[in-house]
């Protein structure tokens, strides 16, 4: 079970990751949600807030009217933001469960897919 | 003949190396996150032969299609019939010259006109759904003089100008506005909103009598009758999709029929084309034709209605009257609701509802990801369906109209099967990883 200084150094990657990818900004910068992300395995909670495809600010618990909820654990959550796996693949085991509209489950795995092509 | 004995079992030698390559190419030249998108969800087929209602894999795997392109294959693939009547249009045909008139145009226009409900004795050919919606709301704005035009939320209409201004769906709309103006839509089945939102100023209601893409929604039975009054009360015209739901899918040759309701206009596309030929046809009655009198030329199409397409067209409606296969749908579709029913009762917590008529079920499943997971797990059991693009919970399950029992069995068992694995956990192996980006954490440095 990975803790909260785990999955935020694995966050810091991930905004990194895409916040610097030209690509990724223009692509997504209709894009703009708030993401409360729930460990399954744990009580850690976090949100994501996302505007015109830039990553503004990620922190612990959860802030804001969600668009988009997902709950995983927390291993996962960091593999996902390290891009060590596919999440569809996780979301089609029934292993990362995702609230939200198709259209925006499709959006984080074009992030996924642009960042680590190969995941 | 009964509807499939003219199948033959063929099994096209696997090429995997081949069907990569066009993955690999479709990937390239047209959209990658599509091919890996289909691939995690394990519908990464390649069609290879089509026959019925099945279809081969280019990796030696057969289907029982239960999506048929969004019901475009009533008839069933590549039906003898519709591929002979083809063949001999090719033979001496090509798609004509739009702006003459046509003998094959003619014939179809005929047909479809004493096949119509009501008076809808008039046709404008298309080449697509989307392309015979715009020219249904063309045709009511252009009639009525009126600009406004009420859709339904979640209703599907198409992707062209004014059908995608109809959309019940925002995503579609959101990033091509602004669309049309004018177009406003209410909640399907609630005829309060509709009456709160009708006016002298509508031209038209355009809805589908049992929405498709929306996630198989039956409406309530009194509710296309209730709309149809209300067009009446402020001199609106109705406009019903058939695209999906005509040509004997839902155990009528239209839809409407289940509700003793005739619209004004009426569309139909899809499986018109008997698999193999793209056309529409926007129908509507002699007093809507008074105003295309003085404008003949106002709605032009190169391709609509093509003398190539009216000739196919015109062999699937006899293929359909022919062989009974309307009234064969609603018999399977009976089979198919009672073991639908079955199923949902032995696996609640996966089955909220099954809707729909004939042979257009809807299994309303009790979580958003199950319709993705379900579509994953009916392939690996031979199944082609795909959740409801509107509504991700709701598996389509639309056969073409010439299965027969033993094939209702096999998708029952199926759907059973896949079921189970849903609720064990199974889904897509997962790639292994050559190399980690994610630091390995030591004892040391986790403390």
């Amino acid at each position: 079970m990975a803790d909260w200084d785990e999955i935020a150094e694995a966050l810091v990657d991930y905004t990194k990751n895409c916040n610097t990818n030209e690509r990724l900004r223009k692509m997504q910068r209709d894009w703009s949600r708030v993401l409360h992300f729930a460990c399954s395995d744990s009580d850690v909670t976090f949100t994501m807030n996302v505007d015109h495809g830039e990553i503004i600010s990620t922190a612990m618990g959860h802030a804001g009217a969600p668009d988009i909820v997902v709950t995983t654990t927390s291993e996962t959550f960091c593999d996902m933001f390290w891009g060590d796996l596919n999440p569809v693949q996780k979301y089609l085991r029934g292993e990362i469960k995702v609230k939200g509209s198709q259209e925006d489950v499709m959006r984080l795995d074009a992030i996924s897919f642009v960042i680590w092509p190969d995941a | 003949m009964t509807p499939k004995e003219w199948l033959t079992e063929f099994l096209p030698a696997p090429d995997v190396a081949g069907k990569e390559q066009a993955l690999k190419d479709f990937a390239n030249y047209v959209n990658p996150q599509k091919v890996r998108v289909m691939r995690a969800a394990g519908l990464d087929i390649i069609e290879t032969q089509r026959s019925g209602p099945w279809v081969w894999d280019a990796d030696g795997r057969k289907f029982l299609d239960c999506f048929t392109s969004a019901g475009s294959f009533n008839v069933g693939r590549r039906h003898p019939r519709i591929i002979a009547a083809a063949k001999q249009a090719l033979d001496t045909l090509d798609h004509g010259n739009f702006l003459l008139c046509s003998r094959q145009k003619a014939d179809l226009a005929h047909r479809l006109a004493t096949l119509a409900p009501g008076d809808l004795s008039c046709t404008m050919f298309g080449t697509g759904g989307g392309e015979a919606i715009d020219f249904a709301i063309k045709l009511a704005r252009g009639a009525t003089q009126r600009p406004t035009i009420i859709s339904t939320i979640n209703g599907y209409h198409g992707h062209t100008g004014f059908a995608l201004s109809a959309a019940g769906r925002t995503s579609f709309r959101a990033p091509f506005e602004p669309l049309m103006p004018e177009f406003v839509q209410v909640p399907f089945g609630d005829i309060e909103a509709l009456n709160a939102a009708i006016s002298e100023n509508t031209a038209a209601v355009l809805l589908e009598p049992i929405q498709g893409e929306g996630g198989i929604i039956v409406p309530p039975p009194e509710y296309l009758g209730q709309v149809r009054s209300a067009c009446d009360r402020v001199g609106a015209l109705l406009i019903l999709d058939e695209i999906q739901t005509g040509l004997g899918r839902t155990g009528k040759w239209w839809a409407s029929e289940h509700y003793d309701v005739t619209p004004d206009i009426m569309t139909t596309a899809k499986s018109l084309g008997g698999s193999v030929a793209p056309i529409s046809a926007t129908l509507f009655t002699e007093e809507l034709r008074e105003f295309l009198i003085p404008n003949p030329f106002i709605h032009l199409s190169t391709f609509g209605g093509s003398d190539l397409a009216c000739a196919v067209a015109l062999e699937v409606l006899n293929v359909i009257e022919e062989t009974d296969l309307v009234s064969h749908a609603a018999h399977m579709g009976r089979a198919l609701f009672s073991g639908l029913d079955e199923l949902a009762v032995k696996y609640p917590d996966v089955i909220q509802e099954v809707r729909g008529k004939g042979l257009m079920a809807g299994v309303q499943y009790t979580d958003d990801s199950m319709g993705p997971r379900m579509s994953y797990h009916l392939s690996q059991h031979g199944v082609l369906a795909i959740y409801s693009g509107n509504q991700p919970s709701v598996m389509r399950l639309m056969p073409s109209l010439v299965v027969e029992e033993s094939e209702i069995d096999l998708l029952l068992s199926a759907l059973d099967g896949a079921i189970v694995d849903l609720q064990e956990g199974r889904g897509p192996s997962e790639d292994a990883k050559a190399t980690r980006r994610r630091p390995v954490r030591t004892a040391a440095s986790s403390s």
